[in-house]
């Protein structure tokens, strides 16, 4: 039967269905692999559900928990600061970067390379290098600090919750904004040189260039690593959970950390799950905002 | 379209079909068994075993840090190894919530079973059923750099024995020079310092919780003040590098080894390490003395216990069985410098002549382990009030402040 | 500006002579530039590679030696014969699970994107927010309901099984970025094709996947880096030690009770792990490269 109703389908039908069958296998990866576990979430969030052990209903009381929860509104509010902190250097610099390597003069195959680079290792062991660099003891950036006289004795980077934050930021700069940089350059690249040329000759600065015509045609890929940039640091984890276990004096426990360690240290599976559903609502209302404030205007 | 959900039909049978097989012709017992990934010579046990034995195990080491996450996970799955070797003090909490086989009536007719580490074996019951039985030990023993202790003018052959010993030596070794430090304590490691701190007060006759661990005894013990006051001079006198206040386990070993440091407060594992990484540390060990004198230890290490589920019981039973027996506690065990499980062993021709291993060995004499199924809330979750406490007493200095938080969120999680 | 080139010019350079030296000393500047951050951003990798090839108790030394006293690969020798199996089959398992996350993320995003960007149907913003939203939830939070997924299609401890949970979670990024690709493919040269009388999936095949290499290329390189690098779903889904990938395999590297590190086997499996993603994103680079080289975007 199939075939025949297929054929009296107008163009119009057509499209629709072909559209349809395309974005099919993406919706049953998300539906089986994320959907359900989504939905098994929020049902575990409803319960008292120790990781093992018995289970038992309770209703809302996970979520009027979070209210009560020092440490729950004291996350939150570490990692919206970490978030606003950490966002503006990898924007700049991968923005900065982008322009640098975007025309291809000689060996600039080597530098894209050089600032990709960190990306390719993972965020854990990244983490780990880091914490080794920076240690009093055995760390290098002591070693160079005192041998130039920088100092008076070795610092405690991770040791003080401001220093901690920066030298945290520094290296999760250091390790995530060459992939902004490529989805940036990606960006400058399509913007055809014939737009900047006649903008020349119209005696356009650079600034104007940037805002006129760098910015605007860019959107897409701007919004792109905003949003994941921004959803990443959100969901921030192993950099706090290797670097400084969430020291010092509990000073640096990401959301992601603290539902983790309710999950997986405290057993409390439906606890963590509450907290779960609260911020992927924070992130579907930022994300839609985001894409809000930089959507096409056509 | 018939024809195609008849090729579909016949798809699924011949699916199914093919995977029969495979299933009937499996008569010879397979087990899995999930160890963390820690000094001890499980791999070599199992593949003795699989060598004598028709039943095979196939092993998997499991980083440390996310071993309870991962056993979490798989019982909540429904896939537990068959054997599991645990570190101790999770024991409680996994026999607690029914996860792990009763093995009471298998212990029992074990010849020594009155011989095994009594630490171990009390964090293996459970309303007065065994649920586990010890398979590797590591107790908590101070170490101690001879090399600065004679440069100091310190009796290497007469260790410190009382905390204002520990103290004055750890005094005249950081006065050797602006790099040499006295002492090294991981200020930033919860489980290190349960393991190393706690026995200080323990030795002293002090404790943090009560003898039945149904309260916490924080705030009226009197010992566990002065045991913050001994840390907190030896942090305030420069005995320790700063560095210690923010180390959160990664130099836990190695600033010893870093031939500085006069003494740190190390356990079993650090014996075989030692031997074979740093075989030109000259270094001796002392059991971690009481106020006054006395003696203490942590009892960690693993326990070996039967995931609740398993198929395999019985035949997983008699592996266990098998790694208590002589053989495998002396050749494999001993010869590899890890200290039997049974005490009568502990005497044994590999440990002859090595004065440290005896040390070590006694110190599980004295040797105790909190049993609670909360110890891993309490102590050691990096984030948990065991750490912020000694943080806020030995680094800050808020003795009284620190005690007061302690002593309130232990309370809070103990009444659950 | 056009003052300037109003006055007499002193050294008696021609304006066209000026403008060459200004823009020789401008790209001059630029190298300066890119050289110091260059190094900046290789130090660390630079300083482990150092550390790596050091003897193992050197790696640990107070206060560290910039360069190693005795340059070794025992180290490396280490990793070979370290746990039960060694470090070659861990690189073996995360290269399969990577290079199918890579082709299966290439293949659904493609068609996604495609689907996303250039039709109309019902539901369309729906899906698409679906999608997207895969990306704002922890993958902790639903770790444990994903493993009895995974355990109830029998698919733990298995590669594959492991591979379509990561190609799952580098959808939301393809596919934004393809539909951003295909919406960036100017109308007219798929509409001419279809009138042609093209289908659909061959416009894609034949037209539109030239067009839209660049963006390809980065879901791959993407997909392949996540893969490569990610522990705890690794570590949970997997049980037997032989399919452990090369992170569950370092993290095992850090010997002792409680977490001391191994550091001169750590950073030597760090040059390790590192290599592979390295290499693809070179040899991708190049295509990356062609892609836009090859002038079908700016056109």
């Amino acid at each position: 039967m199939g075939q025949t109703a297929l054929l009296n389908l107008s163009w119009e039908q057509r499209r629709k269905l072909t559209g349809l069958l395309f974005v099919t296998p993406t919706v049953a990866f998300v539906t089986v692999f994320f959907i359900i576990p989504l939905i098994m979430t929020i049902y575990m969030s409803f319960h008292d559900w120790p990781l093992f052990g018995e289970r038992a209903f309770i209703g809302l009381a996970n979520y009027e928990e979070l209210g009560k929860d020092r440490q729950y509104l004291k996350s939150l509010d570490f990692t919206f600061r970490y978030t606003a902190l950490v966002t503006p250097p990898i924007f700049i610099l991968g923005f900065i970067l982008a322009s640098l390597v975007r025309h291809n003069i000689r060996y600039i195959g080597i530098f894209r390379t050089i600032f990709f680079l960190p990306v390719v290792i993972g965020l854990g062991v990244s983490s780990l290098l880091w914490v080794w660099m920076l240690d009093d003891r055995i760390g290098v950036f002591n070693k160079i600090l005192l041998d130039f006289h920088l100092v008076p004795k070795a610092q405690l980077f991770l040791g003080r919750p401001n220093t901690a934050m920066n030298v945290i930021i520094l290296s999760v700069v250091w390790k995530t904004v060459g992939f902004t940089m490529i989805l940036l350059l990606a960006g400058l690249q399509a913007i055809p040189d014939e737009l900047y040329e006649s903008a020349e000759v119209d005696g356009a600065g650079y600034f104007r260039k940037l805002f006129y015509i760098t910015l605007p045609l860019m959107r897409r890929f701007i919004a792109l690593a905003l949003i994941l940039s921004v959803i990443g640091s959100i969901l921030s984890f192993d950099q706090f959970y290797i670097m400084t276990r969430g020291g010092p004096r509990n000073s640096t426990i990401s959301i992601v950390f603290w539902i983790f360690n309710n999950s997986f240290t405290y057993f409390k599976m439906g606890y963590g799950a509450a907290m779960s559903i609260v911020l992927l609502g924070i992130l579907v209302a930022l994300t839609g905002a985001q894409l809000y404030v930089l959507r096409e205007k056509e | 379209m018939k024809i195609r959900s008849f090729c579909l039909g016949l798809l699924a049978i011949v699916l199914v079909l093919g995977s029969l097989p495979l299933a009937a012709q499996d008569d010879q017992i397979n087990m899995t068994m999930w160890v963390r990934a820690i000094n001890f010579q499980t791999q070599e046990l199992v593949d003795t075993w699989n060598a004598n034995n028709d039943s095979q195990i196939e092993l998997t080491v499991i980083p440390s840090a996310e071993f309870v996450t991962k056993m979490g996970a798989a019982i909540a799955a429904g896939e537990p190894p068959d054997i599991a070797s645990i570190d101790l003090i999770y024991t409680p909490a996994f026999a607690a919530a029914g996860q792990l086989v009763d093995i009471t009536d298998f212990v029992r007719e074990l010849p020594y079973a009155d011989d095994l580490t009594p630490a171990h074996m009390a964090l293996g019951l459970y309303e007065g059923r065994n649920y586990a039985v010890p398979t590797a030990v590591d107790g908590s023993f101070m170490a101690f750099n001879v090399d600065l202790f004679e440069q100091a003018g310190l009796d290497p052959d007469n260790p410190p024995s009382t905390w204002d010993e520990v103290l004055e030596a750890a005094r005249a070794v950081s006065a050797l020079g602006d790099d040499i430090y006295g002492y090294w304590f991981s200020g930033a490691c919860a489980g290190c310092n349960a393991f190393t701190f706690l026995p200080f007060i323990w030795a002293s006759g002090g404790d943090v919780l009560s003898d039945d661990y149904a309260t916490a005894t924080i705030a009226e013990d009197p010992l566990v003040r002065e045991a913050l006051e001994l840390y907190n001079t030896i942090w305030e006198e420069g005995l320790t590098p700063e560095g210690a206040s923010i180390d959160n386990g990664s130099n836990f070993v190695s600033a010893f080894t870093g031939g500085n440091i006069g003494m740190a407060p190390l356990g079993n594992f650090a014996l075989s390490l030692f031997q074979n990484d740093h075989p030109d540390l000259n270094f001796d060990i002392f059991h971690i003395p009481g106020k006054e004198g006395g003696a203490a230890s942590f009892g960690g290490g693993d326990v070996i216990a039967i995931p609740a589920g398993t198929e395999h019981a019985e035949e997983a039973w008699r592996f266990i069985a098998w790694t208590l027996t002589d053989e495998p506690q002396i050749e494999i065990y001993a010869a590899n410098g890890q200290i039997p499980v049974r005490l009568a062993l502990v005497d044994n021709k590999y440990f002859e002549g090595d004065e440290r291993q005896s040390i070590a060995a006694s110190a599980l004499a004295v040797g105790h382990t909190p049993y609670t199924t909360v110890y891993n809330d309490l102590f050691n979750d990096p984030n948990g009030p065991w750490l912020e406490m000694l943080q806020i007493a030995i680094l800050d200095g808020d003795i009284d402040g620190a005690i007061e938080l302690g002593q309130e969120r232990f309370t809070q999680i103990m009444e659950g | 500006m056009a003052t300037s080139s109003m006055q007499a010019d002193p050294t008696g350079l021609s304006q066209q002579e000026i403008r060459r030296l200004r823009r020789r000393a401008l790209l001059a500047l630029r190298y300066l530039i890119l050289v110091v951050l260059a190094l900046l951003f290789l130090f660390p990798i630079l300083w482990s590679f150092i550390n790596s090839i050091k003897l193992p108790s050197e790696a640990l030394a107070v206060p560290p030696t910039y360069l190693p006293t005795e340059v070794s690969i025992k180290n490396y020798e280490e990793l070979t014969t370290y746990g039960k199996i060694g470090i070659a089959q861990h690189v073996y398992n995360s290269t399969v699970v990577a290079l199918i996350t890579v082709a299966g993320s290439i293949v659904l995003s493609t068609l996604g994107g495609y689907g996303f960007a250039r039709f109309n149907f019902p539901g369309k913003n729906v899906l698409f927010i679906m999608v997207l939203s895969t990306l704002m939830i922890p993958f902790q939070s639903i770790l444990i309901p994903l493993f009895v997924m995974i355990v109830q299609v029998d698919l733990h401890d298995t590669l594959f099984g492991l591979a379509l949970v990561y190609i799952t979670f580098q959808l939301p990024f393809g596919i934004f970025l393809m539909r951003n690709s295909f919406l960036a493919v100017p109308h007219e040269i798929e509409e001419s094709a279809l009138l042609d009388g093209c289908s659909s999936l061959s416009v894609l095949y034949r037209l539109m996947l030239r067009l839209v290499m660049p963006g390809i290329v980065t879901v791959a390189i993407y997909a392949f880096i996540n893969s490569w690098n990610e522990f705890l779903a690794a570590l949970i889904f997997m049980s037997d030690q032989d399919n452990f990938t090369l992170p569950v395999f370092l993290t095992t590297i850090r010997y002792g009770i409680w977490g001391d590190v191994n550091w001169g086997a750590l950073q030597a499996g760090v040059i390790v792990s590192i290599i592979p993603s390295l290499a693809i994103f070179l040899a991708l680079q190049r295509y990356y490269m062609d892609g836009l080289m090859g002038g079908a975007v700016k056109n």
